[in-house]
């Protein structure tokens, strides 16, 4: 059942329209992040649901309830805030008692109450401190705790971990999976890092210019990528994204660009422009039908970039850290047939085509 | 240029500009417990070879001095307690909702601030007529509120820009109404602010001269300011240590005051931001 229902929802800020007809149906117990760049309706997804904006249009529902005109406060749901706001003036355990205080909940109640969720998050310690007296991790624990202490129905969480240096990060990272496991509470968690995304979420909306281009599975994302947007934005290093035209070969159709000719089983038409799609480590290096150029020879420890010129564009290649490859020299390769992607250039669809490479 | 020598005279510059700035303060204070007599004497004397308390007792007992003191304390609590609830709920409401015509509103209420105030006084006085409450401390709060308004809400207006918008968002979605949010987190956070404002309007409330004088003309309304000119200052002769008495009385409020906030006032005029 669907626990949070977008239904063609619109904002608009005056004559900036931050997102455009946005449908979305989020599953009961679900971790669901939104995933996009900076500026593309991330936040005003979250702060509609939060109830702190009001859609332009459309409908948002939470559990089988219409909240467009319930109050932030009545909604159920718990916010974790990018800038963490946590409330200066009060004490930690104050902060976190707000929520239940607010809810008239009695002291003896919120001080056990608070005290389980600073167990939970390590906070114990820190329980008469003021926010500023906080590291940027520890505040970020209390915001959650701010949450979490209120057994909401959702939780939502804009870039909670976007402060944190990148080793506190990792560790963060892992907690919020194990702590949606144990609450089994609905998650929707806004990024725009990809590695965030892919690692915690049961399934990624990825957003561009205020419309949904893709929500499905981290691995559906990854292999089945809906268009060129989401090719280009899932993916590091990117994936390699090559412009050709579908030509007339023998019975059927040959993809073409200049230093690539690979054969299409079925689908597409002749003279249809066609955006071939390969991941970094989808192309061999050392032998087969096609010839490149190294350009740049990076080595990172566990694997080397390469980047190669293929027929007047450059591609990045990964490559075991073994072979060693001169700048400048000449190579031949292949490319994985079964893991390509095809994009219609022109409406940025994706195609369903079979390649193959071509008979020598 | 950290010298010790580089020290010693910013010091003495500055021990300097301190003396220049009290020394009529402190003439003041010394004139105000000598007897008549020395007053006037060439030399005059530095400090009194007699010090005699004579003048406040006459100041008190003998003239109209404390109910101008009790008009004043009246009007001066009063038109700070309007312009600030005013102020306080107005900036938060400029800086936090979004309407049309919001900076022009802002700008506007600048503009009020920028007319000189004798272009406004006859108007004023003509509308409290029409009011019927010509003649009374009200009338005056009323005046006062007028051009103290604008000032104090652009203080706060300031001030409120400062406090992150997430603090407010995050006390709606813990369940607090708008009127909860803004007395739990925003109000603490405006607190200096709230405080700097007070005092600024309460500073002048007190020594406003010019309404106080064309607005009210009987004792039972008439602050300290007019007050105190009226019954000393005539054509014939000025009562000099009746009027430094009085002066050091007016001054009494002011100080007292600044001493229990200067801690606030300080942190107010410094920090306008607040850290989220
Ligand atoms: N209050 C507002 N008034 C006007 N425009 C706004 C407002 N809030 C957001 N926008 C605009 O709406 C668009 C989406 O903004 P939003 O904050 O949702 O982006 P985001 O995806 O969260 O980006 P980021 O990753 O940078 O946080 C942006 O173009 C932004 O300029
Ligand atoms: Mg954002």
């Amino acid at each position: 059942m669907a626990d949070v229902l977008f239904q063609k929802v619109r904002k608009a800020f005056g004559s900036a329209v931050a997102v455009k007809s946005l449908d979305l149906a989020i599953g009961s117990g679900e971790f669901v992040s939104l995933l996009g760049p900076s500026g593309c309706g991330k936040t005003t997804t979250l702060r509609m649901l939060a109830g702190l904006e009001f859609p332009t249009e459309g409908e948002i529902r939470i559990g089988d309830r219409v909240v467009n005109a319930v109050p932030p406060g009545q909604r159920d749901i718990a916010m974790v805030f990018q800038s963490y706001a946590l409330y200066p003036h009060m004490s930690v355990a104050e902060n976190i008692a707000y929520p239940l205080k607010k809810r008239g909940i009695g002291r003896a109640e919120r001080d056990a109450k608070v005290a389980s969720v600073a167990a939970t998050l390590q906070l114990g310690a820190l329980l008469d401190r003021k926010p500023r007296q906080l590291s940027g991790g520890q505040q970020q624990r209390v915001a959650l705790g701010r949450a979490l202490v209120r057994d909401p129905k959702v939780f939502l969480l804009d870039e909670p971990l976007s402060n944190l240096d990148a080793k506190l990060r990792a560790h963060m990272r892992a907690e919020l999976i194990e702590l949606h496991r144990k609450l089994g509470k609905t998650f929707i968690y806004v990024t725009h890092d990809q590695l965030e995304a892919m690692t915690m979420s049961d399934r990624v909306a990825v957003m561009h210019e205020g419309d949904l281009q893709q929500f499905g599975a981290p691995m559906q994302v990854y292999e089945k990528p809906a268009n060129l947007f989401v090719a280009g934005f899932i993916g590091s290093p990117a994936m390699n994204l090559l412009a050709g035209v579908l030509e007339p070969s023998g019975s059927g159709l040959a993809f073409v660009r200049q230093g690539l000719r690979l054969a299409v089983g079925d689908g597409g038409q002749a003279g249809q422009k066609v955006t071939l799609g390969v991941r970094p480590e989808d192309i061999a290096l050392g032998s087969g039908p096609f010839v490149a150029t190294v350009r740049i020879v990076e080595p990172t420890g566990h694997e080397t970039i390469v980047i190669a010129d293929i027929g007047g564009q450059s591609a990045i290649v990964r490559v075991q850290p073994d072979t060693a490859y001169a700048v400048g020299s000449e190579t031949p390769f292949a490319v994985r047939t079964s893991r390509l992607h095809a994009f219609d250039s022109v409406t940025g669809a994706r195609l369903d085509l079979a390649f193959a490479l071509p008979a020598s | 240029m950290k010298t010790i020598a580089g020290r010693i005279a910013f010091n003495l510059f500055a021990w300097t500009v301190v003396l220049v700035t009290a020394f009529p303060l402190i003439w003041m204070i010394l004139t105000s417990v000598k007897p008549q007599f020395e007053l006037f004497r060439i030399p005059p004397t530095f400090w009194p070879e007699q010090i005699t308390f004579e003048h406040y007792v006459r100041l008190i007992y003998e003239t109209p001095f404390l109910k101008y003191m009790r008009n004043s304390l009246i009007l001066g609590f009063a038109t700070t307690i309007v312009v600030v609830v005013v102020a306080t709920l107005g900036a938060h409401s400029l800086v936090r909702f979004r309407y049309p015509g919001r900076e022009r509103l802002a700008q506007m209420v600048l503009f009020t601030y920028l007319l000189p105030s004798v272009v406004l006084i006859l108007p004023l006085y003509l509308m409290m007529v029409w009011l019927g409450i010509a003649n009374t401390i009200f009338s005056l709060v009323i005046a006062y509120t007028t051009f103290a308004l604008p000032y104090a809400l652009w203080l706060l207006r300031s001030f409120m820009q400062g406090i992150p918008d997430d603090l407010e968002a995050a006390a709606l979605v813990d369940g607090a109404t708008r009127m909860e949010a803004f007395v739990d987190v925003i109000l603490p956070q405006a607190l200096p602010g709230i405080i700097s404002t007070s005092l600024f309007t309460f500073i002048l409330a007190w020594n406003e001269y010019l309404y106080a004088l064309v607005l009210v003309n009987t004792d039972e309304a008439r602050p300290l300011t007019t007050g105190v000119m009226s019954m000393l200052v005539s054509a014939f002769n000025i009562e000099w240590s009746l009027l430094m008495a009085a002066s050091v009385m007016m001054s009494l409020p002011l100080i007292i005051i600044f001493a229990f906030l200067q801690t606030y006032l300080t942190r107010g005029f410094g920090a306008g931001g607040v850290k989220g």
